[in-house]
């Protein structure tokens, strides 16, 4: 069933297209990846999604309903992890977010116990006495997102929410993810990290200038590069004329080389394993291993860009 | 809008001191200011060069001039007094003073002074007005004594002289010959009043300050991005303003009301006969400036530029608006058209018309429309620059 759907959609500031006429869709109970480098334009969907930011042109339906028509309505069912910590650095945790649990119409007991399971959800209960001002980086961020929780939205937008976080918290964060859509929380999740994309979507959108330049499942996208896998071959010393040799394999599409390791693309599927250990064979040079690359949407990324996703 | 004046208010419990400093701050220098400014006499110094009789009666008659604080010194150290600003000027009153009385010269007497001001030049007219009035005083003694020695043969005449001179300066002082009455149309006020001026003045100083920056923690919301998540929430952007505005309007009309019941009762301040009249223009004065604020807030962008431009406008229109010093000893059309454009005149003009002159309610009436209408037209600016940014 689609919970959100996106048609259309453009937004430009002054000269600039920051999103240019993308369309997709988010069903329920799935974890819908943005995946890009910075600038792709994730920030800015995810804004208009939100209904903080009012698009140029395009729509987006929220269960059939266009959000725009009625967004406070809409609102109520969503909750929104921002970029930036967007809390109270002097309030304590437990203030910032009984306020944020107030401006959802919480109360209460009601409140008290929401804040105590989203409090929980994050680690963070023994900690909301604390300011936050003196939390950690991780601590923060993990509050950021409790403070969207309260509410038990039916959809989470997360735009980065791990951005400049230690490996522990990024981990909780992520289980944490993992652990909500568990629950049947719909999510969307903008990340320019290609490993947390694939670890935690279900769908994925790969953008990059403003535009949707892939959508399918992390299988399906990797598919787009199913005939260039790479073969890495690590000597001790490359042996002489192997490059050339290498190259006349009629599987094999390009040979580069880097300090002792030859990269093979392969033109399909098949690994022509064969015709390659033939060739080293040949050859007085002993080989140290060999690594078959698992393609992956930074891969995908490259193949569709020419550029790495961190350029 | 409940949960966002909640915060609101938790927010300004941690900046309470900074309020607390404000208020007092406005208490205190308005004490100070009223004390030293009710009490203030210039110095003035005495050189007395002559040394005689006559040069003694016209010290007697000059330092009963209330005005003034009198030294006495040597002629050098006057001068090294006045060079350094430590007195106004010098009265000189040089050898052959009494002389040049006796044999019906003009006596001299010299001033002393760096630069020609108001004070100088009061004292100039008052020591003028002493040394002939001395003069002719010892005249008319002198005509005195001589007639009735022709007559009646006089046996002591210095004695005589001495004693008639005393007497006709004695009846200079209980029947002058003009009296000027002062009275005040439609009052049952005493007239310009240093203490009313300054608690006025400093009250409408101080408070603006916690009002601008009551209003402006929007800007800290936006640097803290709790401004964009606040409006992806179910509340809406004018519930969000309204409670903010609503907190800072009464932060600011609590501390105002302190300033105005602290100085009648700390500071024996007679607030006139229309306390109605003093809150009505304090709340339309109050509505003004939050709305001010909030127009502040929508033009800059951070907090810091609200820290940096906020003291120079709110000093400089204070200034303009008379909450430093009373208009009426503006001349300048210019800054007299200025300060109609600023919220600080009208309440400052409102309520010193029921302190200081003593009328009542009617007065308030037009300084609080204006200052609602000046609050009206900051407000639907200052929402428009927040709506488009």
């Amino acid at each position: 069933m689609t919970l959100l759907k996106v048609e259309n959609l453009k937004k430009s500031f002054k000269d600039v297209n920051a999103v240019n006429d993308i369309t997709f869709q988010v069903n329920k109970g799935e974890i819908f990846g943005l995946l890009g480098p910075n600038g792709a334009g994730k920030s800015t969907t995810i804004s208009i999604i939100s209904t903080l930011l009012n698009p140029t042109k395009g729509k987006v339906f929220y269960r059939g309903e266009d959000i725009f028509k009625n967004p406070k309505a809409i609102q109520e069912k969503m909750g929104v992890v921002p970029q930036e910590i967007a809390l109270y650095p002097t309030l304590k945790g437990y203030e910032n977010l009984k306020f944020w649990g107030n401006l959802y119409g919480l109360k209460g007991n009601n409140l008290k116990k929401r804040i105590d399971e989203v409090a929980d959800i994050v680690g963070l209960k023994d900690k909301l006495k604390t300011k936050v001002e003196n939390y950690s980086g991780g601590m923060k961020r993990r509050l950021n997102i409790a403070a969207a929780l309260l509410h038990e939205p039916e959809i989470l937008i997360m735009d980065e929410p791990t951005v400049g976080i230690d490996p522990q918290s990024r981990n909780h964060i992520l289980d944490t993810v993992l652990e909500l859509n568990k629950k049947g929380m719909t999510i969307i999740y903008t990340s320019h990290y290609m490993e947390e994309v694939e670890l935690l979507c279900t769908r994925i959108s790969i953008m990059d200038k403003g535009q949707v330049i892939a959508l399918g499942t992390k299988d399906e996208l990797v598919n787009i590069i199913k005939g260039h896998k790479k073969i890495e071959l690590t000597f001790d010393n490359i042996p002489p004329n192997l490059l050339d040799k290498l190259k006349i394999i009629e599987e094999v599409e390009e040979v580069d080389s880097k300090d002792n390791i030859i990269i093979l693309t392969m033109k399909n599927g098949d690994m022509a394993f064969k015709d390659i250990l033939d060739k080293v064979m040949g050859t007085e040079s002993s080989i140290l291993s060999i690594d078959i690359k698992k393609p992956s949407l930074e891969a995908v990324f490259l193949h569709l860009t020419g550029r790495a996703l961190r350029d | 809008m409940l949960s966002v004046i909640k915060l609101r208010l938790l927010k300004m419990k941690q900046e309470y001191p900074v309020i607390l400093f404000l208020t007092l701050m406005a208490l205190g220098l308005t004490f100070i200011f009223g004390k030293s400014m009710g009490e203030y006499r210039p110095s003035v110094i005495v050189v007395d060069q002559d040394n005689t009789e006559y040069s003694q009666k016209v010290i007697e008659k000059i330092t009963e001039e209330n005005p003034y604080k009198f030294q006495y010194m040597n002629y050098d150290d006057a001068i090294s007094e006045v060079e350094e600003y430590k007195s106004i000027a010098a009265i000189v009153i040089e050898e052959g003073f009494e002389d040049s009385i006796e044999n019906k010269n003009s006596p001299k007497v010299g001033i002393l002074k760096i630069k020609d001001d108001l004070d100088s030049i009061t004292l100039k007219n008052a020591l003028e007005s002493n040394i002939s009035r001395m003069i002719g005083d010892i005249r008319l003694s002198s005509v005195i004594v001589n007639e009735l020695d022709k007559s009646i043969n006089i046996e002591n005449k210095e004695k005589t002289f001495d004693s008639t001179y005393k007497k006709i300066s004695e009846a200079w002082k209980y029947r002058k010959p003009i009296k000027v009455t002062k009275d005040f149309i439609d009052s049952s006020g005493e007239g310009f009043d240093q203490m009313n001026h300054a608690l006025i003045g400093f009250s409408i100083f101080f408070s603006t300050y916690t009002m601008v920056f009551g209003i402006g923690t929007i800007l800290e919301d936006k640097q803290n991005n709790t401004w964009s998540r606040m409006l992806v929430s179910p509340v809406s952007r004018g519930k969000i303003l309204g409670g903010t505005f609503i907190t800072t309007y009464a932060t600011g009309a609590l501390q105002l009301i302190v300033l105005i019941f602290g100085g009648k009762y700390l500071f024996n301040v007679d607030w006139g006969n229309s306390t109605l009249g003093i809150l009505t223009i304090g709340a339309a004065f109050v509505f003004a400036v939050t709305c001010f604020g909030l127009l502040l807030s929508g033009i800059v962008k951070t907090h810091q530029q609200l820290a940096a431009m906020t003291p120079v406008i709110l000093t400089s229109t204070a200034m303009l608006g008379g909450a430093m010093w009373p208009l009426e000893i503006v001349n300048s059309k210019i800054i007299l058209f200025l300060a109609n454009l600023t919220p600080q005149k009208w309440a400052i003009q409102g309520m010193e018309q029921i302190v200081t002159y003593g009328k009542g309610f009617n007065v308030a009436i037009i300084p609080s429309l204006i200052l609602l209408l000046m609050g009206s037209i900051f407000l639907s600016v200052g929402v428009f620059v927040i709506n488009e940014k």
